[in-house]
């Protein structure tokens, strides 16, 4: 018996065919498991089980497609000739569609309950979608012959092996007929001001847990991909021991204020206005990083690649030649609509693939921006700082603080991320002595001495420079209008 | 006035097109699986059974075996039409026309006329 002739392992779960599903899932649907997904019009429901069908099928599985009061089949086939799961040689073998409402209409859900049987041992079925499950409940006399009618189905598909999935449009109310169903996945789309994002929610699931909550997905071409939630996934495991390797940023005025250097593996949030010299501070970060021969990411949001390459080489720091010879890949995301999951699997992705060892990630409050979901900002920062410290990574943030001067100091996206990174820069504009001056203090490092006084640096064509402490006694630099004591305004 | 047997499983389709081949002057049974296409055949012999390809119970290619092995149904036009990629039908089945889902009204009259001018032949 060759390996593909090998019967399918009883407790093999089913692939949905549709990425990040089966990793909700924890794996899969279990086989023989009546299934009912519940959504809107327009929620992806018949996109999703056709997708689940066309990739059963090119894996030798058949499928039978009941549908009730849906669209016809000529034009279901018609709006799926386009995506990519599509494939016309799968049918009729491997995807069958047939519509059981006259059926339905004439001999109620008996009927329906004895085709469904039928068509599915004639076809040899082991995936039966049934399109339509609201028609079926009107067409119950009473609640109890609708679940007389789940549980039939459910007997029959335990005795004939075959996985079940329902499709309803009935609302967002989960009915209690439903909880006999081994499983109800919900799709739904959400819209804020002008915004819309589509949400899928495993609201019941038997047989194995699930990842909890609210995950994103998106239709494309290439039909339904769900971005599973990384808070629900990240690893719950303490990060490695960094033992005694430490981090410099390469510039020695810089790296002199904390000798001992950032602990590896620990998160760095940089905050500052726009034009201070986050990204030099940044980039120097990765740019020592390349001299030491660990790999590095650098992922952006406001200049695209070779803005940011010219940008940084007028400091002094070389990265081209990293990016050509593939040392350090550059991420850019155009600050537009997002969805948080997709950018930190890009991150990870990379940082796993290539066993990444500095990661600098410029702007944190323009990914914020970017999702409509900025409330959740805090718990997915504190879940991507964890992965990436289970991965050894040392990361920095760039931060944007909204004020150039003011004696307001706004932390964007509340206390969530200061609170989780372990070292903490605060990067300002002041206007001292009728000139223009950046100023840098450090507000926390981790496990490490550090100089706590406020220090002027300046970025020029060798980079950046940290100047000695001011000889000038000035109180409320941090607000960005010094002053000398006793005096007004310098 | 010729009679139109057609067959589909989809409500909606197989009234549609009752109405328009009525309208186009046809007399028109319909079945919505081909063993009740069978049935309605013992009862009145049409002249033309347009058949869906995928239907429950009794699917296309089996009622059009069925209709070929059976001495009292020869002479009767056949016309297949599929949501599925009928080129592929053509190929497994050269000897009956076949409509590709979704068709315009013309052609289905032009398919129809052709398939039951054939038979004449």
């Amino acid at each position: 018996m060759s390996s593909s002739e090998q019967p399918a392992r009883a407790d093999a779960r089913v692939s949905t065919g549709v990425p990040g599903l089966d990793s909700v899932l924890g794996g899969g649907l279990v086989p023989s498991g009546v299934y009912i997904v519940v959504g809107e019009p327009g929620a992806g429901k018949t996109l999703l089980a056709n997708q689940l069908c066309y990739h059963q099928a090119r894996g030798g599985a058949r499928c039978l497609y009941v549908t009730l009061l849906a669209e016809s089949h000529s034009r279901m086939l018609a709006n799926m000739r386009d995506m990519a799961f599509f494939d016309p040689a799968l049918l009729p073998e491997g995807v069958y569609y047939v519509s059981g409402f006259r059926t339905l209409e004439e001999q109620g859900l008996p009927g329906l309950l004895e085709l469904l049987r039928r068509e599915v041992r004639t076809h040899n079925a082991s995936i039966l979608v049934l399109d339509g499950l609201v028609q079926a409940q009107e067409a119950a006399g009473s609640n109890r012959d609708f679940k007389k009618f789940i549980h039939e189905l459910q007997v029959a598909a335990g005795l004939a092996r075959f996985t079940s999935l329902m499709l309803t449009s009935d609302g967002p109310t989960v009915h209690p007929e439903y909880t006999m169903v081994d499983g109800i996945l919900e799709l739904r789309e959400r819209t804020a001001g002008v915004r819309s994002w589509r949400e899928l929610q495993i609201r019941k699931f038997r047989g194995s847990p699930t990842l909890a909550g609210v995950h994103n997905f998106r239709v494309t071409s290439a039909g339904l991909e769900v971005f599973p939630r990384l808070e629900a996934r990240v690893r719950r495991s303490p990060p490695p021991d960094p033992g005694a390797h430490r981090i410099h940023f390469g510039i020695h005025s810089l790296d002199a204020l904390f000798p001992e250097g950032l602990a590896a593996g620990s998160t760095t949030l940089v905050l500052g206005p726009p034009g201070v010299g986050k990204t030099m501070m940044g980039s120097s970060l990765l740019a020592e990083g390349l001299r030491q021969g660990e790999p590095c990411l650098y992922m952006g949001f406001y200049e695209p690649p070779n803005r940011l390459l010219n940008k940084v080489a007028s400091a002094g720091i070389d990265l081209k030649g990293a990016v050509a010879d593939g040392r350090l890949n550059l991420i850019w995301q155009p600050p537009a609509e997002c969805i948080l999951d997709v950018l930190a699997d890009q991150l990870l992705e990379d940082v796993r693939r290539r066993k990444v060892k500095r990661v600098f990630v410029d702007g944190l409050s323009a990914m914020s921006q970017s999702t409509p979901e900025s409330s959740r900002m805090a718990s997915f920062f504190a879940a991507l700082t964890q992965e990436l410290r289970c991965e050894g990574t040392t990361t920095l943030f760039g931060l944007e603080t909204p004020r150039l001067f003011g004696s307001v100091l706004d932390v964007p996206l509340e206390t969530g991320p200061s609170a989780v990174a372990e070292n903490l820069f605060f990067l300002r504009h002041v206007e001292l002595e009728g000139r223009l001056r950046r100023l840098l203090s450090i507000f926390k490092l981790r496990d490490t001495d550090y100089d706590p006084t406020l220090r002027e640096f300046v970025i020029s064509r060798q980079g950046i420079e940290v100047l000695p402490p001011f000889s000038v006694n000035v109180d409320t630099l941090l607000t960005g209008l010094a002053r000398h004591p006793g005096g007004g305004h310098s | 006035m010729e009679t139109v047997l057609v067959v589909d499983d989809e409500q909606g389709i197989l009234e549609a097109l009752a109405d328009l081949l009525r309208e186009e002057g046809y007399r028109v049974v319909t079945a919505s699986h081909g063993r009740e296409a069978l049935e309605r055949m013992a009862e009145l012999r049409p002249d033309l059974v347009l058949t869906d390809w995928m239907m429950p119970v009794l699917d296309g290619p089996a009622l059009i075996g069925r209709i070929r092995a059976e001495p009292a149904f020869q002479g009767v036009a056949l016309l297949g039409m599929s949501a599925v990629d009928v080129s592929a039908l053509r190929r497994l089945y050269p000897d009956v026309p076949f409509l590709q889902k979704p068709f315009d009204i013309n052609a289905l009259m032009h398919q129809v006329r052709k398939a039951l001018d054939s038979r004449r032949l």
